[in-house]
């Protein structure tokens, strides 16, 4: 990590401790938004690792935050153990589901999430139990102790934190054996199974992994909006959620969906576009971004500003550790 | 289940697994030849459905008249997609031109849906009769979209016999070695694509008298063509078309039982049968694109 980024996360993260000071509540309830949407992206960016895209995660989002729900209305649990449930029951359907799909390679995984997602979203719907297409009963606000998270602020700090926790855990990831073994199934996957890595357990693990924090997400979102239905888990979601990643660069799998989630949650509310016409110049924007700049904004950053920020003195890299060796 | 009953499931059975045959072979053609995930195949059907219902309703021409517009409308469509934006992207990578067919997909959908509405639009059955066998009545208009999917199917097989139909799985086998053999690969892409495309519009305009057309019919339509494909194997035609029997009888039998969970039905069998049959029922693994 060279000293521009250094600073640059540094400032960023005092801004987002300092912002329910400086904008208003609305801006807040937009941001909790992205923050749901950059896990999504995460999860998608930490998929695309190992050479697997995925379109199931509207779906994992919802399992999380119908577990959530159900477990507080009906099962009378608190927050905290349901959300944790929650994650565990995404990660053993994930289990079940994909147990059979995986060895089949990249294509095969892609089509049976998306009949994944869209059987998920049928049962919500349909299933009794899951209170048909207008959702579950309004949720209880989550709690500690007497402390309860019902304003915009505290939502928000919530949403951060779950954020934070989501980005450091798969920042250890990725500078751990298991991320150096991903990235290598994501380079060949010859190379990495005669390099002794068994491709499907360690993709699996990486699936696995995303379902918890997706499912963590839906409890997130259910803790925010206090209710769980069909429509929040449809299959453009999982679409959106590809966009974001792609939006924001593909080669950044931590800053990248962040940056996607945040422009594309922001512009459409800062131009204040009718919401009939939103997703459709939101595609044709899309298009355009991945015939024009396929390694999308992030891309810009490598191919020109990180060259321009090394030439400032100040913000290089101290790299006097390697003696130089006279020839 | 008494006998009247039972004809009338199974020849709606049919009937959903010629369409799923049409546009499963389309989108099968279209990933094992230019390796592109198409995954506006869905919506192309639903447009193929409006098609029909604007030149047989509006226009108040004759309903073969109106199969052959869709089919041409479709095949123009998919090859301008070729031209305007896939072969820009297909140099990005299979992940970049998946996605942007995914976002034309939101074009197409979102656009028709502000253009016709959430209402059905009905085209007048075209045979009104039922065909009676043993005492047994069978709805005559589902007849005659079964009889049109087989019709299709056929000419599709005599297409691929003709020297652009073998070129096209030469392309599909061996896309550099199809090339040394002065196989223009440009001229197959964007034939391909309006072939597949073509094969959704005219599985819609066949529908479109039995069921009305809908906007969101198409993404139910897709998740069908996953399974089906998922079913038959990938990258093989005849697997998709025995697939697409298969499922859409299933799934007619499922819905008498459980109604709307058929869908859950046909997902739990499909993922039992990736145990016992990992390369579909007759597929042998595609090459995949991208690994």
């Amino acid at each position: 990590m060279s000293n521009a980024v250094k600073i640059a996360v540094g400032v960023l993260a005092l801004l987002l401790i300092a912002l329910p000071w400086l904008v208003n509540p609305y801006v807040l309830q937009v941001f909790m938004l992205t923050f749901t949407y950059s896990m999504l992206g995460l999860a998608f960016a930490l998929t695309i690792k190992v050479g697997l895209p995925r379109f199931d995660l509207a779906a994992w989002f919802g399992v999380g935050a119908y577990s959530t729900a159900l477990l507080m209305l009906k099962g009378g649990f608190s927050f905290w153990p349901a959300l944790l449930i929650g994650g565990i029951i995404a990660v053993v359907l994930g289990c079940l589901i994909f147990v059979a799909a995986m060895p089949r390679g990249m294509m095969v995984f892609l089509m049976f999430g998306m009949a994944t997602a869209m059987t998920i979203y049928q049962v919500f719907g349909t299933v009794r139990f899951f209170g048909g297409w207008s959702g579950t009963g309004v949720v209880p606000p989550p709690a500690i102790g007497p402390f309860t998270f019902v304003n915009k602020p505290e939502l928000y700090y919530l949403g951060l934190f779950f954020l934070t926790i989501n980005i450091l855990v798969y920042h250890f990831l990725y500078n751990s054996r298991i991320g150096r073994a991903w990235n290598a199934i994501g380079s060949s996957l010859k190379l990495a199974s005669s390099a002794g890595i068994d491709v499907v357990k360690y993709r699996m693990a990486n699936v696995l992994i995303g379902n918890f924090f997706v499912a963590v997400a839906g409890g997130y979102f259910v803790a925010y909006s206090l209710v769980a239905a069909p429509a929040n888990f449809g299959f453009h979601h999982s679409i959106f959620v590809m966009m974001y990643v792609f939006v924001g660069g593909l080669a950044h799998s931590l800053a990248g969906p962040i940056i996607g989630a945040f422009v594309l949650t922001f512009t459409p509310e800062y131009f204040r576009i009718a919401k009939e016409y939103e997703s459709i110049i939101t595609a044709i924007v899309m298009i355009l971004i991945i015939i024009f700049m396929p390694m999308g904004i992030l891309g810009l950053y490598d191919g020109r500003i990180r060259n321009r920020l090394a030439r400032i003195k100040w913000l290089r890299r101290e790299s006097r550790s390697e003696p130089e060796v006279p020839l | 289940m008494d006998a009247g009953l039972f004809a009338k499931v199974l020849v709606n059975g049919l009937m959903s697994g010629g369409i799923y045959a049409l546009v499963a072979t389309g989108f099968t053609l279209i990933l094992g030849v230019i390796q592109v995930f198409n995954f506006t195949q869905g919506h192309f059907y639903m447009l193929g459905a409006f098609v029909t219902y604007a030149i047989v309703s509006a226009l108040g021409l004759p309903y073969p008249v109106a199969i052959l517009a869709a089919l041409l409308a479709m095949a123009v469509l998919g090859a301008l997609m070729y031209f305007g934006i896939l072969q820009w992207t297909m140099p990005s990578g299979f992940f970049h031109t998946l996605l942007v067919t995914v976002a034309c997909g939101a074009v197409i959908s979102q656009t028709s849906l502000l253009t016709f509405g959430f209402n059905d639009r009905v085209v007048p059955a075209v045979v009104t009769s039922s065909l009676s066998i043993g005492g047994i009545s069978v709805s005559g208009s589902r007849l005659i979209v079964i009889a049109g999917a087989i019709v299709v199917m056929v000419a599709l097989y005599y297409f691929m016999k003709t020297k652009m139909g073998t070129a096209m799985v030469a392309a599909a086998e061996n896309r550099d070695v199809a090339g040394l053999q002065g196989i223009n690969a440009k001229q197959i892409f964007w034939i391909t694509m309006a072939v597949g495309c073509g094969l959704s519009g005219i599985a819609g305009a066949l529908i479109v008298p039995v069921l009305s057309a809908s906007v969101v019919m198409g993404t139910g339509m897709f998740i069908r063509v996953m399974m089906v494909v998922l079913v038959g194997g990938m990258g093989s035609m005849l697997g998709a078309l025995l697939a697409a029997f298969i499922v859409g009888i299933i799934e007619s039998f499922a819905y008498q039982l459980v109604g709307e969970l058929s869908l859950v039905v046909i997902f739990v069998l499909v993922a039992i049968l990736m145990f016992f049959r990992p390369g579909g029922l007759l597929g042998k693994p595609l090459p995949v694109p991208g690994e």
